[in-house]
């Protein structure tokens, strides 16, 4: 029977969609990559990924497992035309009260997990900006981040345990309820795996009180380099707040147009912080950010009045990637991380490409945890664009790791950074990691050729790969 | 082939999404089937398809957009601020030229043709007075029975067209009264409501009797022809007074998007639309609506998409029913489609059924018995899923009843 008669007998016609308009709507993410899909299939039960798992690899195919599609880094476009198992209808959420955790099924969107526990007090605390769209099992897979990660820490501190199909169709569950569970701990080297290792079925999702106090303090500077003096200085006296995000002028402009929320569009930069915690806490700590601000010339400065307000402001800064269409049709971003001393000098590196490439570029960033989300907006129709895009982003990306920094603080690495990764990796951390990759899907058909850049396995070639081929 | 039409999705249109995603929570058919295809990233993007010459207009692409229910939820959170409703016509005005097939046809009679004609329209009514009268609603198809069990009871017209109601005490303007189609003869209640609570609030109302049905389920539908023309002429029926009053959402809302249907004339006279409950809520805010100190129990307030996305109005409909002495229950907090969607109900029953059954289960558990909503097609599709022991009525409705009593 043909790999389509399989999936159909599997999960009926209305589940398995072969027609190719509905094909192509798979073929992209919230990404600038677009790849070929064989086939798109709407499982409902780990048994249905099971099956799912096994047709395909009888029949040879690739599986890309897919969320949301609000991914940025082109993990769920297929590198290879591949069978594309959305996991949107595996919604169920069992909510454990007394443990502070949730089982959740990996279509659950990460803001309807914190919605629902609400009323009790509690929230799923990584909050990436698409956090009202994208999926958990999004989020695990690509170790999500999110403005409030710089106090919470990113998914992987906020997973207790993942059910996984295998390469083999097998369901396993790795970690569990206790802290500690005996053996290797297999449920990190899932989380963050970007759909290499397996397809996330379940998690085991730690819940997190909600703060008795919030502040949200908006300040506007007149130079980036005082916003980001700001956003250090506050770290450096002890504090470290919930969250601590810095744009600058371009997108707190394209941002503002949309929400309407009143940020100040005259300022260069400005700098949304938030302290959280106990009242007495957020009291002293909120004076803080005012001195500090106040020492760095703050031109504005002003606090939330209100829930409605502070929404508005997160509205504003969760905005900023699709607020950017104002600009141009298209645009690509890096999710490079540096050390926070390292911002205002890499910061101006950054613009200095920009203007040397003549691209577009805006700034919109953790500043707390030094996670930079250089953009260019730009028109993929016009001939050549792309090609520059890429070329000054690779300039970034090179930048940054030269600061100390990191290729991807939340994004994930994908098809986008792929290529990047021996910038950072050597040739053994690479074959490290590609035999890791190994050992959980010999045949490669979990998300191929993703994350890990061709010739990243030396064996395969029985001898060390020069350095710099895969330049 | 590609797009053969004045009217079809322009490249800003489309190029004005970044297929972020943040469409897809809000968008009611994505919610229920997972689907890229049924979401509003997904049908852009197979707009986009067909402008770029990857696919035609087909069998597969009438498929993806017939299944949008054009409630434009998505456009309230979009931040590259994509026209999506504006996309939707002009895809279905594409649909409409490229695939003239017989369903196609027949529905633009109806839309076209039947709700712009006073007797068509009223011909339709007699049959379904006659058979509310004779029980018919027990032997129609369950399509049809649950569209039937919508219905309120017809009563005579209200309003005759050419009519001018005075304003009590000062008189602040002359609004203009829009009968529509459906709720001219469907829901005359409403509309004496309206009047009367206009009057109150300084208006002098007229009813041009040269005014015809807005034209919106004529552009959801992609029929360009009869939706420049019924624009053309509410336009000119119109063009002697301050403002235009509305007690339908839908229309409202269509009317105040009239810059694409009738030029430059059809933009000015956008400006001077507005909803009812945008003009009461005015009238209670400067004091000339008293507020009634009765207090008269819970009411669930529904919100009309086309009220709450298309024309961001959703304190009003809550003031007013304040104003009237009732508590307003919030139902439902992302406001959600109820599924009514003009005639989506008929077109795509299932989706329609089940996003309609979400919306009754809402209210009951408010567990308020009274339910406002400003928009005809939301109503019938309420009363049809919450069945007996629930009151669907306009909120200008429920004011009205509590300015009579209060003056008793």
């Amino acid at each position: 029977m043909t790999l389509i008669g399989d999936l159909v007998e599997i999960l009926g016609p209305d589940r398995v969609l072969s027609e190719p308009l509905e094909r192509y709507l798979y073929g992209t993410d919230g990404g600038v990559a677009r790849g070929e899909v064989i086939v798109v299939v709407l499982p409902e039960t780990a048994g249905e990924v099971s099956d799912v798992v096994k047709a395909a690899k009888r029949h040879g195919s690739p599986i890309v497992p897919r969320g949301a599609g609000t991914g940025l880094a082109g993990g769920a476009a297929p590198a290879v035309p591949s069978v594309v198992v959305s996991l949107t209808n595996m919604k169920d959420i069992e909510i454990d009260l007394g443990n502070r955790t949730a089982w959740v099924g990996p279509g659950v969107i990460n803001l309807d997990l914190s919605k629902l526990t609400r009323s009790s007090g509690f929230h799923f605390a990584p909050d990436p900006s698409s956090q009202s769209a994208c999926t958990i099992g999004g989020n695990v897979a690509n170790n999500s981040g999110g403005p409030h990660c710089l106090a919470e820490g990113t998914t992987t501190s906020h997973v207790l345990a993942v059910e996984i199909v295998t390469a083999d169709g097998e369901i396993v569950l790795l970690g569990g309820p206790a802290p500690d569970p005996i053996g290797l701990d297999l449920r990190s080297v899932v989380v963050g795996s970007e759909g290499l290792l397996g397809i996330i079925t379940r998690a085991l999702v730690k819940l997190t009180p909600n703060p008795l106090a919030v502040r949200t303090i908006l300040a506007g500077f007149a130079t980036m380099e005082d916003a980001v003096a700001t956003s250090s200085g506050i770290v450096a006296r002890g504090v470290v707040p919930a969250a601590l995000e810095i744009m600058d002028q371009k997108m707190t402009r394209a941002v503002e147009n949309f929400v309407g929320a009143g940020f100040p569009i005259d300022a260069g930069a400005i700098l949304l912080a938030e302290v959280a915690g106990h009242p007495a806490a957020v009291e002293a700590e909120a004076r803080l950010v005012e001195q500090v601000a106040n020492e760095n010339h703050v031109t504005s400065l002003r606090v939330a009045a209100d829930e409605v307000e502070r929404a508005k402001l997160w509205l504003g800064r969760k905005s900023a990637f699709g607020a950017v269409a104002q600009l141009a049709p298209d645009y690509y971003l890096h999710d490079t991380v540096v050390p926070r001393t390292q911002l205002v000098a890499t910061m101006q590196k950054i613009y200095e490409i920009a203007e040397r490439h003549g691209v577009l570029m805006l700034n919109v960033f953790h500043a707390g945890d030094g996670n930079l989300h250089p953009l260019v907006a730009f028109d993929a129709s016009v001939e050549g664009q792309l090609d520059i895009v890429h070329a000054a982003m690779e300039e970034v990306a090179k930048v940054c790791i030269e600061a100390g920094g990191a290729l991807s603080g939340e994004h994930g690495i994908g098809l986008e950074k792929r290529d990047l990764m021996p910038l950072l990796y050597n040739e053994a951390d690479l074959d490290a990691q590609a035999r890791l990759r190994e050992a959980f899907d010999p045949d490669g058909l979990f998300n191929p050729q993703k994350v890990l850049p061709a010739g990243s396995r030396c064996a395969d070639l029985g001898r060390p790969i020069p350095t710099g081929a895969w330049l | 082939m590609g797009w053969v039409t004045d009217h079809a999705p322009t490249g800003a249109e489309l190029n004005a999404c970044v297929r972020c995603g943040l469409c897809l929570p809000e968008c009611p058919t994505f919610r229920l089937t997972g689907k890229e295809s049924f979401s509003p990233r997904g049908r852009l993007m197979a707009m986009s398809a067909v402008a770029d010459g990857v696919v035609e207009v087909d069998e597969s692409f009438a498929g993806i957009m017939d299944s949008c229910l054009q409630c434009r939820a998505c456009e309230v959170v979009c931040p590259s601020l994509v026209p999506f409703g504006r996309a939707m016509e002009g895809a279905r005005a594409e649909l409409a030229a490229q695939m003239p097939s017989r369903t196609r046809a027949a529905r633009h009679l109806l839309v076209g043709r039947v709700l712009g004609s006073p007797g068509l329209l009223r011909m339709a009514t007699l049959a379904v007075k006659v058979g509310q009268k004779v029980g018919v609603g027990r032997v129609l198809p369950s399509l049809l029975r649950r569209g039937f069990a919508g219905i309120r009871p017809i009563t005579p017209v209200a309003v005759e067209p050419g009519s001018t109601y005075r304003a009590v005490g000062e008189r602040i303007g002359r609004a203009g009264f829009l009968t529509g189609c459906v709720m001219d003869v469907w829901f005359s209640d409403v509309h004496a409501a309206s009047i009367a609570m206009l009057q109150r609030a300084g208006y002098d109302v007229v009813v041009p009797a040269t005014q015809t049905c807005c034209g919106a389920l004529a552009a959801h539908d992609g029929d360009v022809k009869d939706t420049q023309r019924l624009a053309e002429r509410n336009v000119v029926a119109f063009a002697n007074v301050d403002v235009v009053a509305v007690d339908s959402a839908g229309c409202g809302a269509h009317l105040k998007d009239y810059e694409h249907w009738a030029g430059q004339a059809g933009e000015l006279f956008s400006k001077r639309v507005f909803d009812i409950t945008e003009l009461i809520d005015q009238a209670i805010a400067s004091g000339r609506i008293p507020k009634s100190s009765v207090d008269r129990g819970p009411v669930a307030v529904q919100d009309p998409c086309h009220l709450r996305h298309v024309q961001r109005i959703v304190d009003a409909p809550r003031n007013i029913v304040r104003a009237a002495g009732y508590s307003p229950v919030e139902i439902d907090p992302d406001g959600r489609c109820c599924g009514a969607a003009g005639m989506y109900s008929l077109l795509q029953p299932e989706l329609s059924r089940q996003l309609g059954a979400a919306k009754a289960d809402q209210v009951r558990q408010s567990h308020a018995n009274v339910v406002a909503s400003a928009n005809p097609g939301c109503e019938m599709q309420l009363r049809s899923h919450l069945g007996k022991g629930y009151e669907i009525v306009h909120p200008v409705e429920l004011l009205w009843r509590a300015v009579q009593e209060d003056d008793r």
